[in-house]
């Protein structure tokens, strides 16, 4: 009992230390002042729309500073990060390997009817919200990942609330899934790839994941559509992680949902751990 | 002071004291519920440190996806911490 106080007591000192520190000390720069010198460098040059200023070589061609640091400035940062979700996902299927209808397989009942008939109408809602989150990556706060991670919570709700088996009388299977999720990342690989293609074609110095001009590639991804803003690439690598990370959260989830008795039988093991 | 301050404080401390209750519990799935808690608590103040693209992806994972993982791992192993 003793013992728990000393913890408590610590913790506590622990957390007034920090604040002082980050608070009254400025320990992290001071919190709430004046946008830093770096950020202001991003926000005056992440959205340059005037052409002939030679700043055009440091643009992005999107007004969400974040997006244009997550897909195009640090694009191969981000390329990675997907390759490290990429191989989560591949290893789960690995380990459930041959499991391939889990739905007919598992019955439930799922929640009761109340909690059904909200969730309709909630899983509409929540579709909306992520399609919106992806489409605007380019201009508002979110983009790929967060719009996937949203779309995914319909996988969780659906094998919560209605059991592993809606999956199935949705017609979503794995497979399904999965294809999908490959279309995201090839989607992600041609754009990388687009300005490889004009270079071998058209001779025109270009880089790889470039979205907009520079100073010695003239190659730029189209900046508008019937007027409308869509930031050469971030859309379209936007929308591509959103299907890759929604359907690998998907995969995931229809796999955890499964019975131990039905993978048991498909993987061939015994009762033994 | 300024309010954006006083909201953090306010915020960190429910979740720093939803972290102790999810570390302190025996009962699983009730520390993955704590530990939910304590993700909404983060996911106001990166909202006060003006992070909302940390938001958008903090919701879904934390509140969602996280604690049902953890809900289908528990299900798959034993309810209570020994």
């Amino acid at each position: 009992m003793r013992r728990s106080y000393v913890v408590l007591v610590s913790l506590v000192s622990i957390v007034f230390v920090l604040a002082y520190v980050t608070t009254y000390m400025n320990a992290l720069g001071s919190i709430c002042s004046d946008t830093r010198y770096l950020a202001k460098l991003f926000l005056a040059l992440t959205y340059n729309p005037d052409t002939n200023s030679s700043l055009k070589y440091f643009a992005a061609m999107s007004p969400e500073a974040v997006t244009a640091i997550v897909w195009d400035y640090r694009g191969i940062d981000t390329f990675y990060e997907t390759t490290v979700f990429f191989m989560a996902i591949i290893a789960a299927l690995t380990i459930y390997r041959g499991v391939t209808s889990p739905a007919s397989t598992t019955q439930g009942n799922g929640l009761s009817l109340i909690v059904k008939v909200v969730t309709k109408l909630l899983i509409p809602m929540n579709i909306a919200v992520a399609v919106s989150i992806a489409v605007h990556g380019h201009l508002t706060p979110g983009g790929g990942f967060q719009a996937g991670a949203a779309l995914a919570v319909v996988s969780v709700l659906l094998a919560v609330v209605f059991s592993g088996s809606s999956f199935d009388k949705l017609n979503i299977s794995i497979s399904k899934a999965v294809a999908l999720r490959s279309t995201g990342l090839l989607g992600i690989a041609a754009v990388t790839f687009i300005p490889l293609v004009y270079n071998l074609v058209t001779g025109v110095q270009a880089y790889l994941m470039q979205s907009y001009v520079k100073a010695d590639a003239p190659f730029a991804f189209p900046t508008h559509i019937w007027g409308q803003l869509i930031s050469g690439t971030l859309i379209w690598l936007n929308v591509a992680e959103f299907l890759a990370v929604s359907f690998g959260f998907f995969v995931v989830f229809m796999l955890l949902s499964l019975r131990e008795e039905t993978v048991r039988k498909y993987l061939g093991v015994g009762d033994g751990h | 002071m300024d309010m954006t301050l006083v909201l953090t404080a306010i915020f960190s401390l429910i979740g720093f004291i939803f972290t102790c209750l999810a570390v302190i519990e025996k009962d699983l799935p009730k520390a993955v519920v704590f530990s939910a808690v304590q993700s909404a608590a983060y996911a106001v103040l990166f909202y006060l440190l003006r992070a909302p693209d940390i938001v958008l992806v903090y919701v879904p994972v934390s509140v969602g996806l996280y604690p049902a993982a953890l809900f289908f791992l528990i299900g798959k192993s034993e309810r209570v911490e020994e």
